[in-house]
This record gives structure tokens, C-alpha cells and sequence, in this order.
């Protein structure tokens, strides 16, 4: 006790330099803390202590500082404290209300950093003992849900939630939060649908709502019935499956919009040719400020809605015009002090521009091309944990995306265009694209050239073969939703066809020490195969009968890389060993593309021959080709329209484990801070009161 | 043998029967007019085929009149005839006041214009049927001795001829209050389709004509508001727009603006004691439909009428009851309050929506910003989708339950925003009282998925909840997404390729069964390349996407194909009872002379179809919102010139075979005729109405070669700018005419042949076309009424003194000026360095 005194002394000597006195509501925490019971001298204890400002330092420090049998001693006194604080939420104080929500926040995290170690249970029973704990966390969460529903202050919705955040992410690992079974029992679902349903509380709380309701889903995701994985996965009503894109929106374009002040800002100026020949490392350096962690929670949400709800694949392709905007009314405003969760808040100041919905160079945008401009700045650079993981997510939920239906229709749609202006890293050996030349195409052109980009740029020694095979994975699925509905894009095949060849040399060039880490062949089969399904069904889903000779034609161009992989992987298939099965998998792959470079080859040659012209002009062996089709015999391969859908268990189980903990770890780090500059709120209703 | 007479006259009859207008009546009014009086008495006695009996002559004679020769003797003495008529008008006018006691019916139409002569004799309406078609001889004959006795015109306006058209055209030209009043109650005996074509008229009536026309029009006007929502909206829009010409301070506080008000303030919504307090009367003060009588019949039938009127709004009334229960519970007093504003309130959103979208894309520099704004606005509408909302320009009652936002686009106009939208409706019986269709999810376009698409089985979410809950693990996909969406790529390939050998590749199929066979297929890559370029030429032809012209590429595609793969793509797809429309919204644009065009149009159309002229025109129907906005019902499967010569950088002719093949097929030759029928229809309407402003860009061209005229901007007395372009009668070009086959081609003959028989039907009945016109120029402001001779050069225009061997002269003259006039090059030109336009 007198130690901890002394930390508390000089806790707040370092403070308030100079007052040595006590707060009143140290010396009521202390009394709580001394075993007897308060109310025997004061009656009306609780009542004050609520009035009383929270010191949540001390009250923090003080749990944690108790040791096991301290706290059996006391906690018939915290349980009573709990009581009291939940009981104090219904009053109709204010001032109780928000000292009550701080003092149960103060609460769980101060138990939770003590016991690390200890069991749920044990953690339950000293809040609120095991008895009363059923009773309690019931009262505890209708109270919060009729708050946050209720007419109430906004700054006490926000407290609320903040509460909430706060419970969720005590532990590191969420599934191990016991208490959060009750929150599961007393569903807070609806509560939140309803601020992310309501224009105003959703730009003020939406942030914070649908970062706890992507924690809240992955709480037990694959041990047990969730009832928020239940209720998220049929939600229909489009005003509140269209607030929660919009609050994600929101966060990606604020994002989005950072990146490129702070690369125009590197870019500009004094340093531009500089820049542009060590681009790379100063736009590394511009990120270092923008914390791709706090979009973490942003993303998983944006993945639990599309994986969970199918409907709300419709608010990917909802179009925001500025007008709606303009009539969520001047609410990022307040939104801004009260919503400071990440390091980042989503500050949507240009949004609430009154002006926009005149401007007319603001393209319509929607949550789709948000997020696929958001993917573009993520997967520029994959070196960071967080980064890698958020490139992976990235392509999680494309793949999601590509294996739906209906948004593959509107991908695909026609009189659907957009200008998508990707960001591409800047590189040596090609020009930045000038962006406003990008022409308005379907927003599968979008998603081809993202992956196209992707490809194209990480061939590194540190190869992300994950997210290579994932890339692969959703063009292809893309391209079986063309042939199945006889899509017939007009894209640039070429570029395309030529940065799968590029990645194949790539893989054959750097064999062996990509071996040591990666299936390549795995990797290198699918590429052969996307080749396989334009040779095969190319009648299905290409855009002229040109565009099939120049697939010929680009292979028969890079026969050499086709070559040497059949060479790889016959040398690999006929040893014994790991590999064998893989490798002798692509040999029979190739088989088509070895027929196309063995029939042209020796007619090219001869046409040369004949001719008397030592180097054909594309046009001329496009002629070669035309003429000599029909001579030609292909080997229908099976099975090449078909794959695997996604499904997070077990595969990505593992991987969402870990995102979650780096989530619940940020959130809990930003939520601290902010609980502690609660003294705004408390000067609101002191001000009222 | 009546019969035929019948059958031979209406037409002609009709047209002698109708107008006692000022100016050229022909002479057959002046003659027919008095026909009715002329038997009154006898037939007040007689039975039906005793008047046939009775009037010997009558068959022979009109047979002969009633060729070619009788017409155009009848035209030749208008002016004589005119006279003769008005003569008699008069006479019968002074003598009504006085008495005409001898026939029960007239007494009370004269004396107070509200009560009506129910059912005084069952026995009359055959008869006079039969007297229309006495000979005209006779007529004349008879004319003298009887004017004095019987009040002719009464026998008119009960005889079974006297149609709207003539009704409009008494109520005009009319003086007399009497008759004015007469005919107000005498519109409740029309069908309401009848009544409607001439909506504008009649409302234009109201404002700008004296307080007698407008106490006689008002309530029948009420009776219908009360009865239709649509009707209301119409009024009111029409109301609104009309009174817009006058001065603002007499606008405020004149009549229509006043109707206008009242309507809009749902005052006049159907409550059940309100009908029964005032209904009654003007159903019953409305005259027995003699003209349908057929003897005692017409008698049960009137009634039968009224209660079948009254029932129908009283089930509007209990539905609103209904539908107020519903959404509140117990006091049914306080919600009829409640109710009042709802019922015309959702399409007047709906519509102001639509126009507010209209004015934000006008803010919009370019085509493509422009389309991309439209398309998310309209996916904000549909949120608000389905309602109680429907487009007044369709035929049939229905409810709009989604905007397929993706397909709509914005049509080409230099500074306005002008865009056309498709919507998906469900058809139903009335849209008013049936209920508004459930909402499905976007998401849920899998029309196969049965029950659960059914609108009456909507599920609640808790119910869903509960069914759901039941599932064990949510991460088991096929649980939580429901298997249909790539489940198909992968396990139902085979059903789908069976089925629609046409939708897959060939080799689909033969990639499952080589699965189970697992033998090696081979295939030769020369089929893949060739199947590839078949396909490509196979597809329909279509346009280019030009950011620029967004709209070319959605108007080439056939209706059949959009309606289908919109119907595919829609969540309500599935229900029988789907059907698409689509819809041009103006905004910015005065549509009340395209509204007057196309009720000009619609009434030529029904003369030449009357007269078998094998003319093809295609009015499109207008919506009137207001002054400067309004609706236009699109015409299908049509591109412009513009965009058909811009696209396919072919001649006209040439572009016809690419479409229809070449010279001699069957599919060329129709399309070469549609086109004839139509330039001919179409000349023949731009010289009638003097339409201006006709370049490449303002003429459709539709799938089966008909041309189209669109944008009657520019008609009558106003053409653009004034600058004195298009002196020629109609737009004729070379290409035209390569098209028809040449200058010495039969099919050119064929196109002057129908021109003339066009003109000399359309002159026959002159009448009902200027009419039209003329009640629409009170009180108006448009251009094309602009100086004092816009009727008098109309009336010219149909040539009523010519003879038929002059006509055709005429008509060669006006074709010959048309080839070889260089101002529609000039035109042409003019319009390319200005708008862009080939």
C-alpha cells in the first residue's frame, strides 16, 4: 500500500508539478482498495465517487499493482465498484454516466495487464464475482445498447464505444477474452447497425463501430456459433450495409489521399529529378508516417462484410456521388475529436466540403475503386510485416470478390466505366503513366492492371510467392467468368500475356533459390494453365479474332522461356524427389504450347527461307500464323475453367489469428490514449450540468 | 343493306357531322347538320328498320358519293357550304331559348345545363345512327322544312358519330353557355381514353378561355381527379406548364392556377362521403350514352356505368384505409389525415427526383462525367424502389420496382442534359390500389432460386435468423454463401452447356466428358480461330463505344436483347408479370409542342389508318411536367442518321445492305418499303407542320428501315434562328432517294403515290388536325404559334381547293424542290460545322 502510494505521489508530482495533495477521488479508490466496505462510513459513497473526475492512472495502477491475495481481499469491493458503475449507467446524470464508463474501463484494463497469466474465469469472478457475473455483464450491455440507440449525447456514444473497444481488445488475443462470451449473449449487433444505418452518428461513430464489429466476429471464429458471424451474414437492409462502405470509404480514401499529398510533396519541387532516380526509397520513407496498421481493422472489416454478406457485394459497386456527401451535414466536424482511434482519424474535412458536389472534376468514385487504388499504394511494397499482411488481405478479399457473381457482373458491365488512376511504383525502366490518360473502361480492366502491376514488380529475391499464387488465383477466376459468360473484354492481352512469360523467366532464372523456399511449380503450372485457357477457349471470351493470332504470336516470340521451362521441369519430373509430382504436372501443361512453338517454328523458318528475309516483321509472321492454323492439333486439357473456391478454414486461419492480435493491439494502444484526453467530454457535461 | 352504309359512311360522315367552326367547314357539315333534325320526328316514333325503309334513296346514292368524285365536289363549295351552315346555327340557336317543348330530351340541357335528359325515349338513338347515313340529297331536301321544328344539333350531339374530336371542336367554337354546359356533362359519356387525347385542349380551355367553358370543363375535370392519381398528376402538370405563358400576377390568381392548387392539396382525393355528396352529380347530369344505346339497353346501361365508377373509387378508398391500418394501427380518423398527402406524393417525388438528376448533370462538363453521375444517382434512386410510382407514358398500369442503373445514358444535346433510362416495372391491375411490390435484394439476381424470391413469402430477418442460426460453423462457405454463384462455374456446367449449345463453347462440354471418358481429345486450333471470328461476325451489329456518344451503343442494341439480358441481370426478372420500359427525361426543355406534335402526329396516324393509307409514322408519346421539363417516351430499336453514318462510315443505301442484305432479298425489300412508307408519312408531316431543324442528327433510323422524325422544336411558324434555312418543303436527300431506288424507280413513284393519297386523306378531315392547333394556341406564347397567320398557313397547306389531279402536281412540285434544294445541304453543312452533326 505505502509503496504504491509513493508511485502515485510521484506519479503526480511529475504531472502537476506542484501539488502534493491528494484528489478527493484518490482517497475514495483508496478506500475502496482497504477491504472494508465504504459505504459504512459514507452511505452515499457511490454516488459521490461518480461525480467525482475519473483517475484513471491511478485506478489502473492501483489493480495492477495488486498481487493475487490483494485481490481476493478486495474484491467484494471491486465487484461492488462494477456493480455500482453499471448501476450508474442508467442514471440520468451525465456526469455518472461518463465517469461510470471510464471507471469500467479503467476497470478492465487494469485487471486484464495484472493477470496476464490468469484465466478468464478468475478475471470474471474478481470483477464482478462468478455469481452476480451473468446478471451484471447482462445489465452491463443492455445499458450500453440503449445508449448507443438512445437520443443521447453523441460524446457519450462515442464513451460507449470506446468502452467496448476497450473490453474487446484486453486481451492480445481475442478468443481468449472470456468476458466477451456474455457480449456474445447480449448481442450489441443491432446497436451497431443502427449507428452505421444513421447518417449522423455514423460519420461520428462509424469508425469505431465497425472496427468492433470486425473484432467482435473474429471472437471464437473457428471454435465455436458467433452469433455477430451470423447475424453480419444476413444483414439485408442496403441504408446500413451502404453506411458501413461508406465509413470504410471513408478511411480508404483518407488514406488514398495522404499518399498522394506526401508523394507530390517528394516529388515536387527542388528535389523532383533526384527523386524520381531514388523514388522508391523516399515514397518508403513518406509511408513510415502513414501507418498502414490502422487500416488493418478497416480492411478485415471490408473483408468480413464481403466474405460474410452477399449483399453487401452491392455497396462495393454503389456509387458515391458528391451529393451525398454533402448531406451527411456537418458531421466529420465533431467527428474528428471524438474519433481519434488511429493515429490517422479519418479526417473527412474535404468530404463535408459544401462546394464538391459543383466541382467537376471529382469523379464519382465508389468503395470498389477506392479500394483497389488503396491496394495499388499497399502492394508497392511488401517488405514491412504489416505491409505484407495488408497486400494479403488486399488480395483476400479480391479473390472474395472475383468468385462473386454479381460482382463479377458489374465488373464486367459495360456501361459501367471508370478511370481508375492505380498508383504505380516508380521504377527505372519505365515512365510514370501520365494518370489522366487512363481511358474509362469496366472495372475488371482495373482489377487486371492492378495484378498485372503486381506481377510485373515483385520479382524480387525475397519473392511474396503467396501472393503470387492468390494474384493468379483471381485472374484466373476472372477469366472462367468471361468464358462462362462470354465476356469479351477489350483489354490489353498483350501486356498481360507478356508479364505472365516475364514471371515464368523469372522463376526459371532464379530456380534454385526460389526452390528452397516455394512450390514454384505450383506457382508456374497456373501460369501455364491461364496460358491453356486462352488457347483453348480463347474462341469464348476474346475480343477479335486478331487477338488470337497475337496470343500465337507472343509465344511463339517467347518460345525460348517455354522452352527452358520444359527443359526445367523434364529435368525436375524424372528425378525422384519432392518435386517430381509438381514438375511433371507443368510438363503435361505445356503440352499445347509446345504443339503451337513446334508447328510455327519450322513454318516461320521456311517462310524466311523462301523469302529470302533474315527477320520476320510481326505482321508477316501474324501471316505465317493465319495461313497455318489448321494444320495445328491441340490436346483439350481438363479441368481448365475450374478452381477452388476460397475458404478461410484452414488455410487462412492461422493468418487472421495473428492479424487480429496485431489489430487488437492497435486498437488498445490508440484507445488508451484517447480515453485519457476524455477531460473535453468531461468539461461538455460539466458545462450542461 | 344498312349495313353497308354504315359501314361506308362513318368516316366521311363523321367528318361532315363534326364542326360548325368558323372558318372552313366543309360543305358535308352544312349538309349533314341538318340531316338529324330533318327525321327527328318521324324517328322519335319509328322503329330502326323502318327508317331505312323510309329513306328509299338513301343507299344508291350514297354509294356513289362516297368514291372519290363525291369527296371532291364536296370540297369545292366549302365556302358556300360554310355559309349554309352558319345560317342554320344561328337559326337553331334563337330558336332553342324558345322552346323546342315537343322533344322531353333538350329541355333540361337547354334550360340549366346541369340536369340531363335521362332516358326519356329508349327508342331514338338507333334511328338517328341510321338518318347519318342518309344520302345527302335527301338531306338537303329535308333541310328547309324541318330547321324550324327540331333542334338539330341536340340530335347531333345524341347521335352515335358525335365523338369526342366533335365535342372539343362545340365546346371551342361555341358561344353558348348552353351548349358549352351541355357538352362539360356530355364528357362523362366518353371513354376516358377518348378524353385524354385531348387532356391539353381541354385544360387549355380552362385557363385562357372565358369562365363558361371553364365551369363546364371543371367537373368533369374534378370527377376524374378524384378518380385517378394519374390523372390528378397530369392535370396538374398540364395545368402548371399552360398557365406558365401568362403574366405572373394573373397567374397567381387564375383559374388553372387555382385547379392547380386544389389538386396538388389532394383535396380531391376519392373519400367515400365526398363521392357520394357530389359524384351523383355529374355521373347522372352525364347524357345517356345514347350512342351506344340499343333501344331499352342504353337505359340499364348507364347506370350500370356510374355504380361500376363509384365501386372503383370506393376500393380506392378502402385500400387507403387499409394500407393506413397497416401502418399504424387503431384510429382510422387520424390516419385519413395522414393519408392525404401520400397518395399523390410518391410520384411527385419520383418525378422530381428524375428532374433533379437532370439539373445536376447539366452542371457537368463532359459526356462521360455526365454518365457516370447519372449512374449513381439512379442507383440512389433505386434504393427508394419499388413504390407506389409508375411512368405515365406507359400503356399499362404497372409499379416501378428498379432502375437498371447501369444501362441508362445521357443523350447527346449541346448544354442540356437530356438522358434516357430504362425501368424495370411489374405489370398489375391498378396501380393505385394493388400492392406495391416487394423489395429484392440486389444481390439476389439468381432467379432460379424459387421460393425464396416470391414476393408474398417475404421472410423476416429474425426468421432467417433463426434458420440460420441452426448452422453449426459460418465458415463453412457453402453455408454462407449460397452455393449458386460460382458453384455453377464448376458443378452445373454440364446442364448449362446442354442446355444452350449456343451460350458455350463446344468444347466445354467436350471438357466434362473427356473427364469422365479420359481418353484425349484433340481439337484443331484452326476451329478455335474460326468459331472466334464466326461468333464476332454473327453478333448483331454494334457500334462503338465513343465516351462521346454514349448513347449510340445502347440505342443500336434490339430491344428483344436488352429487354432480356436486363431481365437476366434483374432481381425481379423472374416475375411473370416483368416488363421493361424506358424513358427520355428532359429537363431544361419545353416539350409542349413536341406534345402538340405528337397529338398532330397520333390523329394524321389515325386518319391514314382510317383511310387505308398505307402511311408509317410513330408518334411518341409526350409528358408534359412543366414549361421546361417533361418526359418522351423513347422510340425502340432506332439509332439517328447521325450516329448510323458516323458509326458505320457507310451511304445510307449501304448501310441498309449491310443491315437487311442485299437488293433482292425479301429482308431488303421490306426494309426498302418501311423506309418509303415512312419518308412518305414523314414528308408529308414535316411540310403539314412545317418542322424545322431537320438534320441527320433529329431523324431515327430503326431496325426495319422505317425512319422516325424526332425533336418538333421547330414547327409551324418558328424554324431556328430565322435564318431562313430549309425553304424546301421536307427533308429530302439524294441518299434518301438512292435508298428508295433511284429517282426512275417504282419505289419512288410508289413514295409520291402515297404522298398524294396522304394529303388527300389528311385534307378530308382538316378539320380534327387544325383543331388541335388552334384550341392550343389560346393564351400561348410558344414560337410556333408566333405571328397572326399560324392557322390561316396551315389551313393553306392542305390545299382544300385544289383537285386531286392538282394535288398531285403539287406533290411532284414539292418532291423536285426538295431534291434539288441546296438549303438542306446547306443545312446539312450549317449543322455539321455547328453541332457536329453528319
Amino acid at each position: 500500500m505505502a509503496q504504491t502510494e509513493k508511485k502515485t505521489g510521484l506519479l503526480r508530482r511529475t504531472s502537476s508539478s506542484k501539488k502534493p495533495l491528494k484528489e478527493k477521488v484518490v482517497l475514495m479508490y483508496e478506500e475502496i482498495f482497504a477491504k472494508e466496505d465504504p459505504t459504512k462510513n459514507n452511505p452515499r459513497f457511490w454516488d459521490e465517487l461518480f461525480l467525482m473526475k475519473v483517475n484513471l492512472e491511478y485506478l489502473e495502477g492501483k489493480l495492477e499493482s495488486l498481487d493475487g491475495d490483494e485481490v481476493m481481499k478486495v474484491k467484494d469491493n471491486i465487484n461492488s465498484l462494477f456493480h455500482h458503475c453499471v448501476q450508474a449507467l442508467s442514471e440520468e446524470h451525465q456526469i455518472k454516466v461518463v465517469n461510470a464508463l471510464q471507471t469500467l474501463c479503467a476497470l478492465f484494463r487494469g485487471v486484464h495487464q495484472k493477470n496476464k497469466s490468469a484465466t478468464g474465469f478468475d478475471i470474471i469472478n474478481m470483477l464482478m464475482g462468478f455469481d452476480k457475473a451473468e446478471l451484471r455483464m447482462k445489465e452491463l450491455m443492455e445499458s450500453l445498447d440503449s445508449l448507443l440507440c438512445g437520443d443521447g449525447s453523441e460524446s457519450l456514444k462515442s464513451l460507449c464505444l470506446k468502452l467496448l473497444l476497450c473490453l474487446v481488445t484486453v486481451t492480445d488475443n481475442i478468443s481468449q477474452n472470456t468476458i466477451l462470451e456474455y457480449v456474445m449473449i447480449n448481442s450489441i449487433f443491432e446497436a451497431i447497425l443502427q449507428i452505421l444505418s444513421d447518417v449522423s452518428s455514423r460519420s461520428q461513430h462509424g469508425y469505431d463501430a465497425v472496427v468492433l464489429l470486425a473484432l467482435l466476429v473474429n471472437y471464437r471464429k473457428y471454435e465455436s456459433v458467433n452469433p455477430y458471424i451470423v447475424k453480419l451474414s444476413i444483414v439485408d437492409d442496403e441504408p446500413t450495409l451502404d453506411g458501413m462502405g461508406m465509413v470504410i470509404h471513408h478511411a480508404l480514401t483518407d488514406y488514398n489521399r495522404q499518399y498522394k499529398d506526401k508523394e507530390e510533396e517528394n516529388q515536387g519541387g527542388f528535389f523532383s529529378t533526384l527523386t524520381s532516380m531514388v523514388g522508391s526509397m523516399f515514397i518508403a520513407d513518406a509511408d513510415e508516417k502513414l501507418s498502414v496498421q490502422t487500416n488493418e481493422a478497416i480492411l478485415l472489416a471490408l473483408y468480413e462484410a464481403v466474405h460474410l454478406n452477399r449483399n453487401f457485394i452491392t455497396v462495393l459497386a454503389q456509387s458515391h456521388p458528391d451529393i451525398d456527401m454533402s448531406a451527411t451535414p456537418a458531421a466529420p466536424v465533431p467527428a474528428s475529436p471524438t474519433t481519434p482511434l488511429g493515429t490517422t482519424p479519418p479526417s473527412l474535412d474535404m468530404m463535408n466540403n459544401p462546394e464538391l458536389p459543383l466541382d467537376p472534376n471529382l469523379q464519382t468514385s465508389n468503395l470498389l475503386i477506392t479500394f483497389l487504388k488503396y491496394s495499388s499504394i499497399i502492394m508497392q511494397d511488401t517488405k514491412d510485416e504489416h505491409r505484407l499482411n495488408s497486400a494479403r488481405l488486399c488480395l483476400i478479399i479480391l479473390t472474395c470478390i472475383a468468385e462473386d457473381q454479381y460482382a463479377d457482373a458489374f465488373l464486367h458491365d459495360d456501361n459501367m466505366n471508370f478511370r481508375v488512376n492505380l498508383h504505380r511504383m516508380p521504377m527505372r525502366h519505365r515512365k510514370k503513366a501520365a494518370d489522366k490518360n487512363v481511358p474509362s473502361r469496366p472495372l475488371v480492366c482495373a482489377v487486371l492492371d492492378l495484378m498485372v502491376e503486381f506481377i510485373v514488380t515483385h520479382m524480387m529475391k525475397e519473392f511474396p510467392m503467396d501472393l503470387y499464387v492468390r494474384c493468379i488465383q483471381i485472374i484466373h477466376k476472372l477469366i472462367c467468368y468471361q468464358k462462362k459468360c462470354r465476356v469479351r473484354l477489350h483489354y490489353t492481352w498483350r501486356d498481360f500475356w507478356s508479364a505472365l512469360i516475364n514471371l515464368l523467366k523469372f522463376l526459371l532464372s532464379n530456380e534454385t533459390i526460389l526452390l528452397a523456399k516455394h512450390n514454384i511449380f505450383q506457382l508456374a503450372l497456373q501460369v501455364v494453365n491461364l496460358f491453356n485457357m486462352f488457347i483453348t477457349y480463347g474462341d469464348t471470351f476474346l475480343p477479335t479474332p486478331s487477338s488470337y493470332d497475337e496470343l500465337y504470336y507472343e509465344i511463339i516470340r517467347m518460345h525460348q522461356v517455354f522452352d527452358n521451362l520444359y527443359c526445367m521441369v523434364l529435368r525436375v519430373s524424372t528425378n525422384a524427389g519432392q518435386w517430381k509430382e509438381p514438375a511433371s504436372k507443368v510438363t503435361h501443361a505445356l503440352v499445347n504450347v509446345r504443339a503451337i512453338i513446334n508447328h510455327f517454328n519450322p513454318k516461320i523458318e521456311s517462310y524466311a527461307a523462301v523469302n529470302h528475309i533474315s527477320q520476320l516483321s510481326e505482321d508477316q509472321v501474324l501471316e505465317v500464323v493465319r495461313s497455318n492454323y489448321d494444320t495445328l492439333t491441340l490436346k483439350l486439357q481438363d479441368g481448365l475453367d475450374q478452381f477452388e473456391r476460397y475458404s478461410e478454414q484452414p488455410k487462412e486461419a492461422g493468418f487472421f489469428k495473428e492479424l487480429v492480435r496485431s489489430i487488437s493491439l492497435n486498437v488498445r494502444k490508440n484507445v488508451s490514449l484517447s480515453t485519457m484526453s476524455q477531460d473535453l467530454l468531461l468539461k461538455e457535461f460539466s458545462s450542461i450540468s | 343493306m344498312g349495313d353497308t352504309e354504315l359501314e361506308l359512311s362513318p368516316a366521311r360522315l363523321e367528318e361532315l357531322q363534326k364542326s360548325p367552326s368558323t372558318s372552313s367547314t366543309s360543305s358535308t357539315s352544312s349538309l349533314s347538320l341538318p340531316s338529324s333534325p330533318s327525321s327527328g320526328p318521324r324517328a322519335l316514333t319509328s322503329s330502326s328498320p323502318s327508317t331505312s325503309e323510309g329513306l328509299p334513296t338513301s343507299s344508291p346514292t350514297l354509294d356513289v358519293i362516297s368514291e372519290g368524285v363525291g369527296e371532291l365536289s364536296l370540297v369545292i363549295d366549302t365556302e358556300m357550304a360554310k355559309k349554309a351552315c352558319q345560317e342554320v346555327l344561328q337559326k337553331v340557336k334563337f330558336l332553342k331559348p324558345d322552346g323546342e317543348v315537343s322533344s322531353a330530351t333538350s329541355e333540361p340541357v337547354l334550360v340549366n345545363g346541369t340536369a340531363h335528359p335521362e332516358s326519356t325515349d329508349g327508342g331514338k338513338p338507333p334511328k338517328i345512327t341510321a338518318e347519318e347515313a342518309e344520302p345527302v340529297k335527301s338531306v338537303r331536301r329535308r333541310q328547309k322544312n324541318n330547321s324550324s321544328k327540331q333542334s338539330w344539333l341536340l340530335r347531333l350531339f345524341e347521335s352515335k358519330l358525335f365523338d369526342i374530336s366533335m365535342a372539343i371542336s362545340y365546346l371551342y367554337n361555341s358561344k353558348e353557355p348552353g351548349v358549352q354546359a351541355y357538352i362539360g356533362n356530355r364528357l362523362f359519356s366518353f371513354r376516358n381514353e377518348e378524353v385524354d387525347f385531348y387532356l391539353p385542349q381541354l385544360l387549355n380551355m380552362y385557363i385562357h378561355m372565358d369562365e363558361d367553358v371553364g365551369d363546364a370543363i371543371k367537373p368533369y375535370v374534378v370527377h376524374r381527379c378524384r378518380q385517378s392519381i394519374n390523372f390528378s398528376l397530369q392535370c396538374a402538370w398540364l395545368l402548371g406548364a399552360y398557365s406558365s405563358d401568362m403574366h405572373i400576377s394573373t397567374q397567381r390568381y387564375s383559374r388553372g392556377t387555382k385547379l392547380r392548387k386544389l389538386i396538388l392539396s389532394d383535396e380531391l382525393k376519392p373519400s367515400s362521403q365526398r363521392i357520394r355528396r357530389e359524384v351523383p352529380q355529374p355521373p347522372p347530369s352525364c347524357p345517356p350514352p345514347l350512342h351506344h344505346g340499343q333501344g331499352m339497353s342504353e337505359h340499364s346501361l348507364s347506370p350500370s356505368k356510374r355504380t361500376h365508377q363509384r365501386s372503383k373509387s370506393d376500393a380506392t378508398v378502402s385500400i387507403s384505409l387499409s394500407s393506413n391500418l397497416k401502418r399504424t394501427a387503431s384510429n382510422p380518423k387520424v390516419e385519413t389525415s395522414q393519408d392525404e398527402p401520400v397518395r399523390l406524393t410518391p410520384q411527385r417525388e419520383f418525378i422530381k427526383s428524375l428532374m433533379g438528376i437532370g439539373k445536376r448533370l447539366a452542371t457537368l462538363p463532359t459526356k462521360e462525367q455526365k454518365t457516370q453521375r447519372l449512374i449513381s444517382e439512379l442507383s440512389l434512386l433505386n434504393h427508394k424502389l419499388p413504390a407506389r410510382v409508375w411512368l405515365p407514358t406507359a400503356a399499362f398500369d404497372h409499379h416501378v420496382v428498379r432502375v437498371p442503373h447501369t444501362q441508362a445514358v445521357v443523350l447527346n444535346s449541346k448544354d442540356k442534359a437530356p438522358y434516357l433510362i430504362y425501368v424495370e416495372v411489374l405489370e398489375c391491375e391498378n396501380f393505385e390500389t394493388s400492392s406495391v411490390p416487394v423489395r429484392i435484394p440486389e444481390t439476389r439476381i439468381r432467379s432460379t432460386r424459387s421460393v425464396e424470391n416470391l414476393p408474398d413469402c417475404g421472410i423476416t430477418p429474425d426468421q432467417r435468423a433463426s434458420s440460420f442460426s441452426t448452422v453449426p460453423n459460418y465458415d463453412n462457405d457453402d453455408e454462407a454463401w449460397s452455393v449458386d454463384d460460382i458453384g455453377e462455374l464448376q458443378v452445373e456446367l454440364p446442364e448449362i452447356h446442354t442446355n444452350s449449345c449456343d451460350n458455350i463453347s463446344q468444347f466445354s462440354v467436350d471438357s466434362i466428358t473427356s473427364q469422365e471418358s479420359k481418353e484425349p481429345i484433340f481439337i484443331a486450333a484452326g476451329d478455335i480461330r474460326r468459331r472466334l471470328s464466326e461468333q464476332l461476325a454473327h453478333t448483331p451489329t454494334t457500334f462503338r463505344k465513343d465516351p462521346e456518344d454514349p448513347s449510340a451503343v445502347a440505342l443500336k442494341e434490339p430491344w428483344e436483347e436488352k429487354v432480356r439480358r436486363i431481365r437476366e441481370g434483374s432481381p425481379y426478372g423472374h416475375l411473370p408479370n416483368w416488363r421493361l420500359l424506358s424513358v427520355i427525361v428532359k429537363c431544361g426543355d419545353d416539350l409542349r409542342q413536341e406534345l402538340l406534335a405528337y397529338q398532330v402526329l397520333k390523329q394524321l396516324q389515325i386518319i391514314w389508318e382510317q383511310e387505308r393509307v398505307p402511311l408509317w409514322i410513330k408518334p411518341y408519346k409526350i409528358l408534359v411536367i412543366s414549361s421546361d421539363s417533361g418526359m418522351i417516351e423513347p422510340v425502340v430499336n432506332a439509332v439517328s442518321i447521325h450516329q448510323v453514318k458516323k458509326q458505320s462510315q457507310l451511304l445510307l443505301l449501304d448501310y441498309f445492305r449491310q443491315e437487311h442484305g442485299n437488293y433482292t432479298t425479301e429482308e431488303f425489300l421490306t426494309a426498302q418499303r418501311n423506309f418509303v412508307q415512312s419518308c412518305a408519312g414523314y414528308c408529308l408531316i414535316c411540310y403539314l407542320l412545317q418542322v424545322k431543324d431537320r438534320h441527320n442528327g433529329n431523324i431515327l433510323l430503326d431496325s426495319e428501315g422505317h425512319i422516325i422524325h424526332i425533336d418538333f422544336g421547330f414547327i409551324l411558324s418558328s424554324s431556328p434562328r430565322n435564318l431562313g434555312f430549309e425553304t424546301s418543303a421536307f427533308k429530302l436527300t439524294s441518299e434518301f432517294v438512292d435508298v428508295m431506288g433511284g429517282l426512275d424507280g417504282d419505289m419512288f413513284n410508289y413514295y409520291k403515290m402515297l404522298m398524294l393519297q396522304g394529303l388527300i386523306a389528311a385534307r378530308k378531315h382538316m378539320e380534327k388536325v387544325i383543331q388541335i392547333v388552334e384550341i392550343m394556341q389560346q393564351g400561348s406564347q410558344l414560337p410556333c404559334f408566333h405571328g397572326s397567320s399560324t392557322i390561316r398557313n396551315l389551313k393553306e397547306r392542305f390545299h382544300m381547293n385544289l383537285t386531286e389531279e392538282q394535288l398531285q402536281v403539287l406533290v411532284e412540285q414539292m418532291v423536285d424542290a426538295s431534291m434539288r434544294s441546296i438549303t438542306t445541304k446547306l443545312y446539312d453543312g450549317f449543322q455539321y460545322l455547328t453541332n457536329g452533326i453528319m
